[in-house]
């Protein structure tokens, strides 16, 4: 075969390929036209492409130039046809093939549990006022449950029946933690002030379970102790605090209360919905509980404050049943 | 404690409404709970906390008034005349117990008419909800309410021997109360007792045959201090619980004891009548003064972040019962505190006194401490992480209670061999076991969401499990760990594992131990075991009744944590293109993909970028008996030039060879 034959069958093969993409009708004779002339394989043009082997170098650039030219008509012809087919489908087909009012098809995505949600606002916001978080045992001993927090032997607190005792510990007390502020003994006794750090977790207690009481429940507690932390700084910083979590100015205040770990100890209010509602407890550092870690609290000074996470919780999500938290029932975990 | 707005008049004046009273009480630490007016008074309902056992009368409330409105407060005058005979010849008082009852004392009147209350007192009483007896059991309760003392009266004719004796009770001892309920005491308990038997539990309740009737002629009145210790325990035991002990329990002021005693015999006199015996019986002594405190003025500002002028905090502390020593000095004063604050023991008390009674209001809120940086935890960022990773697979997250049953604890724990800590008391119902294992919640809460008809329940949780110590006492190991269980095959449960690896960035491959009894699966990376899987066994369907499909696994997450890379590095993209070779290889059913796997990875070498399984397919009648098809891709690459057809070809022969060699594999025509 010389190059006139070879361009001449070029040009025939890129005539008849513009004329069955110009007749195709649809998409399937258009992909139909597509394989016959361009397919990858057995299209017409790969054959004709082979026959290249059989001209001499000297004839090659010209027939090559000449394969190129009926590639691209083809190409430009394919694309004409599908705009074409694609046009004509969308206008007459589609219209009754899908109907895009039908629900959308997605994937059942998991949830996180209201806990876990309320939990990483309150880091997120403590975050960023400088508060890392800090955990520690659940299971605890006497010392950093009791001893270290100024609760001594003979307390009240320390009653079996308002903690939960672990039976044959070899004879040595052990006890489910009944606050977080175990944490904060374990933290101090390891690291020099400043300290600033929350602590949080679960903790529990011996209740009756019931609407608003569950013997095992969360707890966030926030320690700061460095050289002159005053009782102002506490108040600025439960404020600041309160503002982030609800979003607006919140005016908070103190009433005079009583925690065997902070010295002067109050309970913090805030001002929201045109009334003064619970929202922690917090006070100084008791001097006892600084000196039991090693702290010279005529140097340091700090300040502790607790927040019950399933109330705030509760409030947010408008959660009327503590127990739902725990009950592991799809239908009240899926709504959050 | 419950507080009569008349009462409280008689010992301070109040310049402001009972409402303005209660909010003032409120914001200096008598929390109010709720206001009751009656026709002729206002009962206001007063949190008092456990410090402040001395606000358990209306004397203790009035002096909070008095400072806090700084007004004077006046008490009444306790001195009756005693003219009958002395008190050691009508009866007698000894103390084997001085641990529970460091001091007792005893006044008797003789020849009381025991009767009905006047209306002031029995309209006083009732208005606080007390019951009303007769006119010496309401004085010894209006007493009460008055100073805080609680006090019992005995009635001297039915004590035999005409005598107290203050003693542990016997073992198993029978006590009828004066509830009318009968109480088996313990040797622990503290009671009062005459020669024969007990006549009241000390500090808690008083017994039935000795109380005061209209048959009574002689009163013995009791006014003592009982350890709080000793109180709690004996109320707490018998589950039995009164105004008094609840004060006992407080600690009240020794120095009262003899106010309240004469004010109630003076009381006793001019209501039911008779004579008071000359003197008192006692036991025991009264406390010394306790060492002064010393106040500073830089001490106040250095915790409050507020200065308060030093004349403030001398009035707040002189109206609460404090006194100035002459030593003191503007900046430095030492302060002797009044015997009825038990809390008052160190500068910081006395701080917080000044601090509550001058008002938190007057601190502000606008001193931030100041910026520092902080970071958040590796832990929550990568436990984030694998949240998003389970929310995506559609697994609802779940918490369950740490403490669990036998039952359930004796479930499924691959963790340990060791029995499962213990608590004494339950956490819920039978729950005592605090738990080895997430699963065996996770698969309760599954059938529970089964029995409500919600056939689909997928739950994960992250939470601590208890792992018990080498020794009793030593603290278990608290992995924190992820369970879940789903309704999918093992390995779709497996495919959750290795997505939850791939959003760490894990690249140590993860290598399973198959377990032939199919409930525990073992995950490892390497060396480090990470988990468990598999799927519910028949004693598990019998036990929870829950479905076949269920399958589970359980993840430890400190390894993983350990293995991830919180930061990935970028491994440069190859520009030369990709060839991709597949594989169908027939072989004897035994042979597991990751041998297979690591056959085609060593003859194929650098080039094998990806090596994909596909499926496998038996074909029995062609292949054989035991025979599988397995079928692969293998995305063939080289980072510095363009790997051609036929070196991509020639790779694929050595894998063909090597599988046929090392498993017996041959290539199925295609």
């Amino acid at each position: 075969m010389g190059l006139a034959d070879f361009v001449a069958a070029v040009e025939q093969l890129a005539a008849d390929g513009v004329a069955a993409f110009a007749e195709a009708a649809d998409a399937t004779s258009v992909e139909q036209a597509r394989v016959g002339f361009l397919g990858a394989k057995q299209g017409r043009l790969k054959q004709v492409q082979q026959l290249l082997g059989g001209l001499s170098a000297t004839e090659k650039p010209a027939a090559g130039r000449a394969l190129n030219e009926a590639k691209e008509r083809l190409q430009a012809a394919l694309e004409q046809a599908l705009a074409r087919t694609e046009q004509q489908a969308s206008t007459s087909v589609a219209r009754a093939a899908v109907d895009l009012t039908l629900p959308g098809i997605s994937r059942a995505l998991g949830h996180r549990h209201p806990i876990t949600q309320t939990i990483q606002r309150l880091i997120e916001i403590m975050g960023r006022m400088g508060f890392e978080v800090a955990e520690g045992p659940e299971v605890e001993d006497e010392w950093h449950n009791f001893e270290a927090l100024n609760i001594p032997a003979d307390h009240p607190a320390r009653d079996p029946l308002d903690n939960f005792y672990l039976a044959n510990a070899g004879g040595i007390l052990r006890l489910l933690r009944s606050q977080t502020s175990t944490v904060q003994v374990r933290v101090m006794e390891m690291h020099e002030p400043p300290i600033r750090i929350i602590s949080l977790g679960r903790v529990y207690r011996p209740d009756e379970a019931d609407a608003t009481h569950f013997p095992m429940f969360h707890q966030i507690e926030g320690l700061l102790v460095a050289r002159g932390v005053t009782m102002a700084n506490l108040k600025t910083t439960l404020n600041d605090f309160a503002k982030s979590y609800l979003g607006s100015e919140v005016p908070i205040r103190f009433r005079p209360s009583f925690f065997p770990f902070t010295e002067p100890s109050v309970e913090v209010d805030l001002h929201w919905q045109d009334r003064w509602m619970e929202f922690g407890g917090a006070g100084m550092v008791d001097p006892a509980v600084l000196a039991a870690v090693g702290y010279d609290p005529e140097v340091f000074s700090g300040f502790a404050f607790g927040l019950g996470v399933e109330r705030l919780c509760m409030r947010r999500h408008g959660i009327t049943d503590i127990r739902d938290l725990y009950s592991g029932d799809v239908r009240f975990l899926r709504q959050f | 404690m419950l507080v009569s707005w008349k009462w409280l008049k008689e010992y301070v004046e109040i310049p402001v409404s009972h409402q303005e009273l209660a909010e003032r009480l409120s914001l200096a630490g008598l929390n109010h709970e709720s206001t009751q007016v009656t026709a002729d008074d206002v009962v206001i309902d007063l949190e008092v906390t456990s410090n402040r056992g001395d606000c358990l009368s209306h004397i203790g409330v009035a002096r909070e008034i008095a400072t806090l409105f700084d007004q004077p407060l006046s008490l009444p005058e306790a001195e009756p005349a005693a003219k009958g005979p002395p008190v050691e010849t009508v009866g007698s008082i000894a103390n084997q117990m001085p641990d529970a009852c460091p001091r007792y004392t005893a006044r008797i009147v003789q020849g009381v008419r025991v009767g009905s209350s006047p209306a002031w007192l029995a309209d006083r009483l009732r208005n606080l909800g007390v019951a009303v007896i007769n006119n010496v059991v309401d004085i010894t309760n209006y007493v009460m309410f008055e100073c805080g003392q609680p006090l019992h009266a005995f009635d001297l004719g039915k004590l035999r021997g005409q005598q107290i004796i203050v003693r542990p009770a016997r073992l198993n001892e029978p006590f009828q109360a004066i509830d009318h309920r009968t109480y088996s005491l313990q040797p622990s308990m503290c009671v009062i007792a005459d020669r024969d038997r007990a006549v009241a539990i000390a500090g808690v309740m008083g017994g039935a045959e000795t109380e005061v009737t209209e048959q009574t002629r002689d009163v013995l009145l009791e006014a003592a201090v009982f350890a709080p210790r000793s109180v709690r325990q004996t109320a707490r035991a018998l589950k039995l619980h009164s105004p008094s002990s609840h004060r006992f329990e407080r600690r009240l002021d020794p120095h009262r004891v003899d106010w309240a005693s004469r004010r109630a015999c003076d009381l006793i006199v001019q209501l039911a009548g008779g004579t008071l015996a000359d003197g008192v019986l006692a036991t025991g002594s009264l406390p010394t003064q306790r060492a002064p405190i010393t106040l500073r003025l830089e001490a106040i500002e250095r915790l409050l972040g507020i200065t308060i002028d030093p004349v403030a905090i001398e009035r707040i502390l002189n109206s609460l019962g404090c006194e100035r020593e002459p030593s003191s000095s503007r900046n430095v004063s030492i302060w002797r505190t009044p015997s009825w604050r038990h809390d008052l023991e160190r500068e910081v008390d006395l701080i917080e006194e000044v601090a509550r009674v001058h008002g938190y209001d007057t601190i502000p809120a606008d001193v931030p401490v100041p910026v520092i940086s902080s970071r958040m935890r590796l832990e929550d960022e990568l436990l984030e992480k694998l949240r998003g990773v389970l929310a995506a697979a559609g697994l609802d997250e779940a918490m369950t209670p740490s403490v669990v049953t036998a039952a359930l604890d004796d479930l499924w724990s691959p963790w340990t061999k060791r029995d499962a800590l213990q608590t004494e008391k339950a956490l819920l119902e039978g729950s005592h076991y605090l738990r080895r294992s997430l699963v065996p919640s996770l698969l309760a809460s599954r059938r529970a969401n089964r029995t409500a008809s919600q056939l689909d329940a997928e739950l994960y949780e992250v939470a601590r499990i208890y792992l018990p110590g080498d020794e009793p006492a030593a603290l278990p190991s608290e992995p924190l760990t992820l369970g879940m269980v789903v309704g999918r095959p093992l390995l779709e449960v497996k495919g959750i594992v290795e997505s939850l690896l791939r959003a760490l960035h894990i690249d140590v491959p993860l290598l399973v131990e198959p377990d032939r009894t199919g409930i525990a699966h073992q995950l490892r990376l390497g060396a480090a075991v990470i988990g468990y899987f598999g799927q519910v066994s028949n004693q598990m369907v019998q036990q929870l009744k829950i479905d076949r499909q269920t399958v589970y696994a359980e993840l430890t997450l400190g390894p993983l944590f350990a293995a991830a890379r919180s930061v990935p590095q970028y491994r440069p993209v190859s520009p030369f293109p990709a060839m991709q070779r597949d594989l169908n290889l027939v072989m004897d059913e035994s042979i597991p993909w990751a041998s297979l796997a690591a056959t085609i990875r060593s003859a194929a070498g650098q080039e094998l970028t990806e090596l994909q399984f596909r499926e496998i397919y038996r074909d029995p009648q062609r292949d054989g008996a035991g025979r599988k098809r397995v079928l692969f891709s293998m995305q063939l690459q080289r980072p510095d030039r363009t790997l051609t057809g036929t070196a991509a070809d020639q790779i694929a022969t050595a894998v063909v060879n090597a599988c046929e060699q090392a498993h017996g594999a041959r290539l199925l025509a295609s």
